[in-house]
């Protein structure tokens, strides 16, 4: 009798034990390791603040199968020996996935390093969520099983910018300015390519390179525009660059289309400003005009909270995650891996796929211009990015030169 | 000081730091932070090779990254030789053991100091300083332009278990690196250090000291300086060398001006008078740079802050003020000055509190509260006055001290 009882207790006991560790399930942690200080975490910044304030969320809904989500941030300046260091704190703190977006040259360590970690311990590896570095090269001969890329890299997102240039017959005359090192060559050499084969009658009117942050007037360039009588702009410009640009281009009066990668970094819309009105284009996976009423709800949400604007890629970038590891029933890195594979979500932007064959993401991506008096302004302006034109995940794919090796 | 040491004396350094690095990997098991010490080996080969530039030759460089930088690439470009040769088995490169990186490292940074030093060295000082400045931003500038070589914005990346192995070290993890970084740092600090005793050596400290009267007992400088920075850049050359193998990637920022100021910082921070200050800054500036941004996102100002402290009130650097003390030891008058010292050390500490203490109040108000805070132990609220009261409590004790402390020192001597 007694031992019977004694029993019972034992088991209740154990019972009560599991009860309590399903209610605090360990943490699913992903770290961030992005520039959070200096003049350069303009742009990391937003991101933690997106995955913070998505996680929040997502956590209310019950976490990554049942785990509660966590971000932790990890400030590697931008530089890529330091990123490395980095990586390794997180791997030793438990984290199995990384999220990485500014900086290819960023992006290029972590992969290699990610890529070789996993290989030298198959027992512990680690998942790399690239969400903004777009050097084709990495869904491409560079592809990894490791790596899950939630941004159209810079051939898909010029593979646009050139179809909405060559259904205009009114652009005769394209002038393209870039940053002298390699991504604004890569911007460069992909827009001539793709222009020659969609429109050859269309003329590249210039094709200068400028040196990288370093010029502080840009009137002979803007004067060179002027003079080429170009109908469009495209460049890949960032930064001060792009600010710079665009302002010279209001004061000497070329009201051409600037076809940009990040007219939306942040800080540029208050920089530019008004002189960034109907002249900024920028490519993107969705727009300012913030149609999806719940998704407007949480820009305003997160603006008033963090100070930052809404990140929609990385916001979905997260959501995908939950929603690969709740159908995986998993946080393994592997599992979810396998899950990610060919998986699609409904976003913000629209239906996303990734793609199998190489981990990049196919997405609908949408032309927008800046515009004055939108409902919902971006950096607590009331400028933001007006829809212009919407292009379908099918239009903007293009093929890979992929050959995954996955493993068993 | 021409006091003759006896062997003993003279080698104790050199075991202590042996025993160090031996005892290292038995207190030490977490990859995280094998591969900070990894850094900051690397960092003390770079640190030190500025030193023989800036503290013994008196040549202010802001381009030393260059050599840093080219030693890293040339070694990165041999590891991926290795690499292909692996395929057949043939060949040189596939016995070339990836331990020996860093030579390959030494001999190209101290390749390219012998092409561009020549016309450099004609003078120190500013002309130096403005020289090398410029060749820093033309071979940054020239590296995002010649892809092939320099890996363009993704850099060079390869993989270090290639090659042959030896001693069955097959470097896969940080803990396997370690033992490679800790030979070399050694070996390196070891051979930096024997070039100040020889002639070539002694001699840069006359260039540095007077020139002039060099040049007219028949030394001229511009040749000695040539030498000393032919030295500079091989050494700079194998610490890139290392830090390839450590990292397997080499980019286009490891030839930056932000690398080259990196030097000097650790350099200045840890002492430029003193032969083992730049090991001492290294240690410091790595471990700043490294740890400190995970406890508060000020954690640039906090660097800026201790070079600007260093600069100002502490010239001769931590390895300075270590420096002080032992000689004070030696002559058996630590004991009278120490309370003076220590007296100095306790405002210091109390004013960088109170200073560390506004700055996080500040912060909190703009962005609210990081983890420095948290570990600290501080909760205060940054709108009540008590507490900034506090803060100028700290301010006022710390001057307090110092003004004691002043008074103390000059009357004892």
């Amino acid at each position: 009798m007694l031992k019977a009882v004694f029993k019972l207790f034992a088991v209740s006991l154990c019972l009560l034990s599991g009860l309590a560790r399903a209610a605090e399930a360990e943490p699913v942690r992903f770290a961030l390791i992005d520039p959070l200080t200096g003049p350069m975490s303009v742009v990391g910044q937003p991101a933690l603040a997106q995955l913070q304030f998505t996680a929040e969320r997502l956590n209310k809904e019950g976490g990554m199968d049942g785990h509660p989500i966590e971000i932790v941030g990890y400030d590697n300046k931008i530089n890529p020996q330091e990123s490395l260091v980095q990586l390794q704190k997180a791997i030793d703190d438990g984290i199995r996935y990384i999220i990485q977006g500014n900086g290819s040259s960023v992006g290029s360590a972590l992969l290699s390093a990610i890529n070789k970690h996993n290989q030298r311990n198959p027992d512990d590896r680690v998942l790399y969520l690239n969400y903004a570095a777009i050097e084709p090269s990495f869904t491409n001969e560079r592809c990894s099983f490791w790596h899950f890329r939630f941004d159209s890299h810079v051939d898909m997102k010029m593979n646009m910018l050139t179809d909405w240039i060559a259904e205009n017959p009114d652009f005769k005359k394209v002038f393209l300015i870039n940053q002298d090192y390699s991504f604004g060559h890569t911007v460069s050499e992909s827009a001539m390519r793709m222009l020659k084969e969609k429109r050859p009658d269309i003329e590249i009117v210039g094709n200068t390179f400028h040196p990288l942050g370093k010029v502080k007037d840009f009137s002979p360039y803007i004067s060179k525009i002027k003079s080429s009588d170009a109908d469009v702009v495209i460049t890949g410009n960032w930064g001060q660059d792009i600010n710079l640009l665009i302002k010279s281009a209001a004061e000497y009066g070329v009201d051409v289309p600037f076809l940009t990668y990040y007219g939306s970094t942040p800080g540029t819309i208050t920089q530019v400003g008004d002189k960034g009105v109907d002249r900024v284009y920028l490519i993107a996976e969705y727009h300012g005009d913030f149609t999806d009423p719940e998704i407007a709800e949480r820009q305003v949400a997160l603006y008033k909270e963090k100070g930052w604007d809404y990140y929609p890629r990385v916001a979905a970038m997260l959501e995908m995650m939950k929603a690969a590891g709740d159908k995986a029933d998993s946080i393994d890195p592997l599992a979810v891996a396998k899950t990610l594979e060919g998986f699609e979500y409904d976003a913000a932007g629209g239906h996303l796929t990734m793609r199998a064959e190489d981990h990049q993401l196919q997405m609908p991506l949408y032309l927008s211009v800046l515009k004055d008096n939108m409902k919902h302004g971006a950096e607590g302006t009331d400028y933001n990015f007006h829809q212009v034109a919407h292009f379908d995940a099918d239009q903007a794919t293009l093929p890979t030169t992929c050959r995954m090796r996955r493993p068993d | 000081m021409s006091l003759r040491l006896s062997p003993w004396r003279a080698l104790a350094p050199w075991l202590i730091s042996l025993l160090v690095l031996l005892v290292i990997p038995l207190l030490v098991s977490s990859n995280g932070t094998f591969s900070i010490i990894n850094l900051i080996a690397i960092n003390i080969v770079f640190a030190l090779s500025y030193n023989m530039l800036l503290g013994q030759g008196g040549m202010l460089s802001f381009g030393h990254a260059v050599f840093f930088g080219l030693g890293a690439y040339g070694a990165i470009h041999v590891m991926n030789l290795i690499g292909d040769a692996g395929y057949d088995g043939q060949g040189f490169w596939a016995h070339f053991p990836v331990y020996l990186l860093p030579l390959v490292g030494f001999a190209t940074g101290a390749l390219a100091a012998l092409l561009v030093g020549w016309p450099f060295c004609r003078r120190a000082g500013t002309a130096f300083a403005m020289i090398t400045l410029g060749l820093g931003e033309l071979v940054a500038a020239g590296s995002q332009m010649f892809p092939t070589v320099f890996g363009g914005e993704a850099g060079v990346f390869s993989n270090r278990m290639v090659g042959p192995v030896w001693f069955g070290l097959e470097l896969a993890q940080p803990a396997d690196v370690y033992w490679f970084s800790a030979f070399w740092v050694l070996l390196a600090v070891f051979a930096m250090w024997a070039f100040t005793r020889t002639p070539l050596g002694r001699m840069s400290n006359a260039v540095r000291d007077n020139a002039e009267r060099l040049q007219f007992i028949g030394y001229p400088p511009r040749n000695l300086r040539f030498l000393v920075f032919i030295a500079a850049g091989g050494f700079a050359g194998l610490g890139g060398g290392m830090a390839a193998v450590n990292y397997e990637i080499v980019t286009p920022e490891s030839l930056g001006l932000l690398t080259s100021g990196l030097a000097l910082l650790m350099a200045a921070v840890g002492g430029l008078g003193v032969f083992y200050g730049p090991i001492v800054g290294a240690i410091v500036v790595t471990v700043m740079n490294s740890l400190l941004s995970d406890y508060t996102d000020a954690s640039i100002l906090y660097v800026g802050l201790v070079f600007l402290a260093v600069v100002m009130f502490a010239p001769a650097g931590l390895g300075g003020g270590v420096e002080q003390v032992r000689q004070s030891w030696r002559r058996g008058e630590l004991t009278r000055q120490l309370p003076g010292w220590l007296g100095g050390a306790v405002s210091v500490l109390l004013i960088a509190l109170g200073l560390v203490a506004s700055i996080e109040l500040v912060y909190q108000l703009s962005h609210g509260r990081d983890k420095l805070a948290q570990v600290l132990g501080l909760q205060p609220d940054p709108s009540s006055p008590l507490v900034w009261l506090g803060v100028v409590a700290l301010f006022a004790a710390g001057y307090g001290v110092a003004r004691a402390s002043k008074n103390y020192r000059e009357a004892r001597s």
